[in-house]
């Protein structure tokens, strides 16, 4: 059986809830679980002063009502799933390295920051700063999945060093800023100065794009992996057509002040 | 008595002469003014060294020892009474934010961050709102940085990005940067090169040996362009479609830059507050640590208010952080975007604000500005400003560098101590958050032991 908790008081400041996670509620009782500790503003706060538990965790948790103002979901979590039935707050997915998180609306700011492994869906649109590093740290996601079904915002997979990154709609300016390693497809459009002071990696979209200087031309080709890639995403729900993986990519090298290992490619029509 | 103010009887009345003052209206922070101030009509009527602005600083500021130095909902009542009610209002609200700070003394900015980390709050600087995003370069990429001292006497490359010092900062050319006569630039400007980047020809542009006009929003791909020549990148002749300035030009500057014996970068808010924000000062940055490979290059915002960069320095000794820092854990947490004083207002997070030495109810975003009109504000001020207008408990503070003494950090990063030219009945921001600190410490010591003894009866009941 699985554990529904329903918001039943909407928070007056944000609520930073850590506890949220379904490997950390795995086998609890629903007065444990009214009981697990949140800090709402300043103040030491319990689940129970916002969610109304239902069933047992087995693994499987679901979160329902306007959780915006509730900030660390999915916080380290390992294993599991944690569906939000609305918007989710920022910090969605902190670090964690397995499990899947499931938000049917949107998601703030910082979705899935340095995480590690697992996968987190966003069937909405989400904010700024989608797997990346956090500030002063010299790297972000590492591994894993985050499919967002709309559009996000600035510094997509900042200093991403591994995993997917995929977008169906348009991303912010400075996608993949200082990326180290990793794959983001955006199928909309790009924002401004893609790619810039990456090292490796790959950024892909289906549109054209303004490139920095320091990006060169390379070629005009079929990459055999991205047909992978994008089978995947169909998959998942993306609005891949068949014309984006049977196609020709132009690929730009870059970003020449760093490796000029890096790679964008536009998908040629 | 200071050996630097002298009074004396004069036919035209009590006379004190001020030497070695300090204005603090910008961020050059120039102590070596001369201020003439007549004592009977408390007015000072001269002030010797000034720039256009700081003479109008000095010369417009009125003695107002009538004024009531709190208001509680626009009725004045004695300070204990409004530090009795602020200090309700900061105990009980759940996300308290401090905000402001960059116009009065280190000292009252140190008891500002004790009080915020007390009431685990939420502590910004106007430093968010103009050179916060430098304060984030600095900690992606690094400073490499000097005092104007040794600009003035070493630096044959002064390139200004993105300002205009000539209207915002008229004695940085003549003190520091360009004309003065130093150590090893014997001849004053004729030892200088001067470059000035902008999107428009201001009236720092006739100063520049060399102006680049840069196509607005453009500062990065320019930037970049230029890290890019300095690395021995080839670039396509058509970045002068991109930036608006021919690659032969850019090549030029490029060498220059390599070959001078000391250059520096000045960038202003014309680079911190365009599209790109922290990427287009973290970009300046690099093009400083890139030249380092070939010559001795710094890199340096220039700052507006004149003790904003105390407040930096100052939030930083104290919180690990320059500005945009939660206590709400208990320990300090930095997010720019998440913990900064636009965003907790314009979101709505914020339930109580202490504002000190700023006005973010004229120039905030709208959202902000209603949500301040939603929540108990506490503002503290020389002047009545739209937020003491809008605040439930609004102290009326006495001028720091006029009538209050301490200490600011010129934009460099030196403390400078500042010297009064006359007193005032008016509190100082530091008397009144000391204030406030003592009384907040009491409340917080009484809710801690009333929790305590209703654990403890909760315990026995059991």
């Amino acid at each position: 059986m699985s554990l529904r908790l329903q918001l039943r008081t909407r928070p007056e400041v944000p609520v930073e809830a850590d506890a949220l996670a379904p490997d950390r509620l795995q086998g609890l009782k629903t007065p444990e679980v009214e009981s697990l500790p949140l800090i709402h503003g300043n103040e030491n706060c319990v689940v129970g002063d916002f969610f109304a538990a239902d069933g047992e965790c087995n693994g499987e948790l679901h979160l329902e009502g306007d959780l915006s103002r509730i900030k660390h979901l999915g916080s380290g979590m390992k294993s599991g799933t944690l569906h939000i039935h609305g918007d989710a707050g920022a910090h969605l997915g902190v670090g964690m390295s397995g499990g899947q998180v499931i938000v049917d609306g949107n998601a703030g700011d910082w979705v899935g920051p340095e995480m590690s492994g697992g996968r987190i869906c966003v069937k909405g649109n989400a904010g700024h700063m989608v797997g990346a590093a956090y500030r002063g740290s010299p790297m972000g996601m590492t591994g894993g999945e985050i499919i967002i079904g709309g559009c996000a915002r600035n510094e997509l997979g900042h200093g991403m060093r591994n995993g997917l990154i995929a977008v169906g709609g348009d991303s912010g300016d400075f996608t993949g800023v200082n990326m180290l390693a990793g794959t983001i497809i955006v199928l909309g459009r790009l924002g401004l100065r893609p790619g810039a002071s990456m090292k490796r990696g790959t950024i892909v979209t289906l549109h054209d794009s303004e490139l920095l200087p320091t990006f060169s031309y390379a070629c005009c080709f079929r990459p055999p992996f991205l047909g992978l890639y994008l089978l995947h995403l169909r998959q998942l729900d993306l609005a891949v057509a068949d014309a984006h993986i049977s196609g020709r990519y132009a690929r730009w090298c870059g970003d020449s002040i760093e490796l000029n290992r890096g790679e964008i490619l536009l998908y040629k029509t | 008595m200071d050996d630097k103010v002298k009074t004396a009887e004069t036919s035209s009345g009590h006379v004190k002469v001020v030497e070695n003052a300090t204005c603090t209206f910008c961020g050059c922070v120039c102590d070596d003014m001369v201020l003439t101030v007549d004592l009977d009509q408390k007015k000072i009527t001269k002030a010797k060294n000034a720039c256009v602005l700081g003479r109008a600083w000095f010369a417009e500021h009125v003695h107002e020892d009538n004024v009531p130095p709190a208001l509680l909902d626009g009725q004045p009542v004695s300070v204990e009474a409004a530090i009795e009610e602020a200090a309700r209002i900061l105990v009980e609200a759940r996300f308290p934010i401090t905000y402001g700070l960059s116009d009065t003394t280190c000292e009252a900015q140190r008891e500002a961050v004790a009080i915020t980390d007390m009431i685990r709050g939420n502590l910004d600087t106007t430093t968010s709102v103009c050179h916060g995003p430098s304060g984030l370069a600095f900690q992606g990429i690094g400073e490499s940085t000097m005092t104007l001292g040794e600009v003035k006497n070493r630096a044959d490359l002064v390139i200004y990005w993105g300002g205009n010092p000539a209207e915002s900062h008229p004695r940085h050319f003549t003190r520091y940067a360009v004309t003065p006569k130093g150590m090893f630039t014997p001849n004053g400007k004729k030892d200088r090169y001067v470059v000035l980047v902008d999107v428009r020809r201001t009236p720092s542009a006739p100063v520049a040996d060399l102006f680049l006009q840069v196509k607005p929003g453009h500062d990065f791909e320019l930037a970049w362009a230029l890290r890019a020549l300095v690395r021995g990148r080839r670039l396509d002749p058509g970045i002068e479609e991109a930036t608006g300035i021919p690659l032969a030009t850019l090549t030029d500057l490029a060498a220059r830059m390599k070959s001078c014996r000391y250059g520096v970068l000045f960038f202003g808010m014309g680079l911190t507050m365009t599209r790109g924000r922290h990427f287009n000062s973290g970009a300046v940055l690099a093009l400083a640590t890139d030249l380092n490979e070939y010559t001795h290059f710094v890199a340096k915002p220039v700052r507006g208010h004149g003790n904003v960069t105390g407040a930096d320095n100052v939030v930083s000794w104290q919180t690990g952080f320059p500005f945009g820092v939660n206590f709400s854990r208990g320990f300090p947490r930095f997010n720019p975007g998440e913990f900064t004083t636009v965003d907790t207002l314009s979101r709505g997070d914020a339930d109580a604000a202490l504002i000190v030495a700023s006005d973010p109810a004229a120039n905030f975003p709208k959202a902000a500005i209603e949500h301040l009109g939603r929540i108990p504000v506490i503002s503290l001020d020389a002047k009545e400003t739209a937020t003491s207008r809008l605040a439930r408990v609004a102290f009326r503070t006495a001028t720091y560098g006029i009538s209050v003494a301490g200490t600011v950090y010129r934009m460099d990063d030196v403390p400078i101590t500042l010297r009064t030219a006359f007193e005032s009945k008016l509190p100082s921001d530091e008397d009144i958050l000391t204030a406030l600190r003592t009384r907040i410490k009491a409340l917080l010591l009484a809710r801690g032991q009333a929790a305590k003894s209703r654990s403890a009866a909760t315990r026995t009941a059991a």
